[in-house]
């Protein structure tokens, strides 16, 4: 009665009828506990799970193997990185440090450098005497700055010593410290004079300051100005030692500079000192 | 070449001994490091090629020094003269030789400058100081001097196998 091929589009017809009613039946009942989805999807879940979880324990595992040890290689890069970029950051601020500290040395002697009223040239020093029995310095500073030889060199602190040698750029400076060396000097409080002269260690000696002189060991000295070398008033040191010897009309006065020589980095080399005409007649 | 490697060895020398070693305070009494370069070519070098180099070397130092001009002239000069006799007659050139014979360099230096220093009157504290100075120098010169000539020597000889071989490879 019916062919074949007409049974067959009824069949498919039906089934998806039967399909969608069964569908829309189910979603308007998914979360009721009696559905037939739950009570078979729960066994499912019962069979599955068990071997689902070590497998993903296996999963993780292997993530964290990947994450711990073979991503390490992208963290060794990157902790290179980080090592590097903190090398520069130490690096900077310690070029920043060294600025600070330069820059509050310049600014003294910039402030020193007002109170002087002679004409004077900033000079770093480049070197050091090579032989520890001299103490001479180097200074970056020569006849095209203006430096001759003769001229004083001071330091916020005090006088540092004199320029003996000048090339076109560079200078020597005999430090006060040398034995070579010698300024006219007096005590600040009392004003006796003595002429300070280098000793091998380090320290000055006040040389023919007479017995009778009342000094007192932490007297400052400062420079006479007579010597037509330094200007007047600048402080060479303080008196760390008087002997009187038992016989003698002079006692020796031991004076400590002001000025630590090992850490000189920047002078002012005077370019106009005091000069004393003598009458040649 | 070999005037190349003494100029370039001296400037090292010259620098470091004024600019560095003044700054680190365990190297305060450290000896005069040209003395071990003297003594490598009074030991190792013929006489014409060290001499004209040496008052050049004694020229600079007095230059850069405070003391009497001369006196590094004159303590090369004299170290020089005291090792090329010292290996023409005693034939010793082995390595107890060199183990304290820089020491003694820095000993002979230091007695000229010591007398120099005296001529023109030492202070009270010049023999404490002295004393000090001297002794450090020595066991400064003893423990390292011959590290110094044996590295000289070994540049030297390696730069002029290289040259030599680059002679060669020239074809000049």
């Amino acid at each position: 009665m019916f062919s074949k091929k007409m049974v067959m589009i009824v069949g498919v017809i039906a089934l998806i009828v039967v399909n969608i009613i069964i569908l829309s039946v189910n979603s308007s009942r998914y979360s009721s506990y009696g559905s037939f989805s739950y009570e078979y999807g729960r066994t499912a879940i019962f069979f599955i799970a068990p071997f689902q979880k070590p497998v993903t324990q296996f999963v993780q595992f292997l993530k964290k193997i990947w994450g711990h040890y073979f991503f390490l290689v992208s963290v060794i890069k990157e902790n290179d990185n980080l090592k590097k970029t903190i090398s520069h950051t130490i690096d900077k601020n310690n070029k920043y440090r060294e600025i600070e500290i330069s820059n509050f040395r310049l600014r003294n002697l910039l402030n020193f450098r007002k109170t002087i009223t002679s004409q004077v040239i900033v000079a770093e020093v480049i070197g050091q005497d090579p032989s520890p029995w001299f103490k001479t310095i180097i200074i970056d500073k020569g006849k095209s700055d203006g430096v001759e030889k003769g001229l004083p060199v001071v330091v916020p602190e005090g006088i540092a010593g004199q320029v003996i040698d000048v090339s076109c750029n560079y200078s020597k400076v005999l430090l006060i410290i040398d034995r070579n060396s010698a300024v006219d000097a007096l005590v600040q409080r009392t004003r006796d004079r003595g002429l300070i002269k280098g000793q091998s260690d380090g320290r000055c000696l006040s040389k023919y300051v007479l017995r009778k002189h009342d000094i007192k060991v932490g007297d400052t000295v400062v420079s006479s100005g007579l010597d037509g070398v330094f200007p007047k008033g600048l402080r060479v040191g303080y008196v760390s030692k008087i002997v009187k010897p038992d016989s003698g009309i002079f006692q020796e006065v031991t004076v400590t500079p002001y000025i630590d020589f090992e850490k000189l980095e920047e002078v002012l080399v005077v370019l106009d000192p005091p000069k004393h005409d003598f009458l040649s007649e | 070449m070999t005037y190349c490697f003494y100029i370039c060895a001296c400037l090292c020398l010259i620098i470091f001994q004024t600019t560095i070693i003044p700054h680190i305070s365990l190297f305060n009494n450290f000896y005069d490091l040209l003395i071990p370069f003297i003594i490598y070519l009074g030991l190792f070098r013929p006489t014409r090629e060290g001499i004209l180099f040496i008052l050049v070397l004694g020229f600079l130092m007095d230059n850069l020094s405070g003391g009497p001009f001369g006196l590094y002239v004159t303590t090369y000069l004299w170290l020089f003269i005291v090792v090329k006799l010292l290996i023409k007659y005693l034939h010793a050139r082995n390595n107890i030789l060199l183990l304290f014979i820089v020491a003694a360099g820095v000993l002979m230096e230091n007695i000229i400058f010591i007398v120099s220093i005296f001529m023109s009157g030492p202070d009270s504290q010049f023999l404490t100081i002295t004393i000090r100075t001297v002794i450090f120098q020595i066991l400064w010169a003893v423990c390292t001097g011959f590290f110094f000539l044996i590295f000289f020597n070994h540049i030297h000889t390696k730069l002029e196998k290289w040259f030599n071989k680059l002679i060669r490879d020239l074809g000049i």
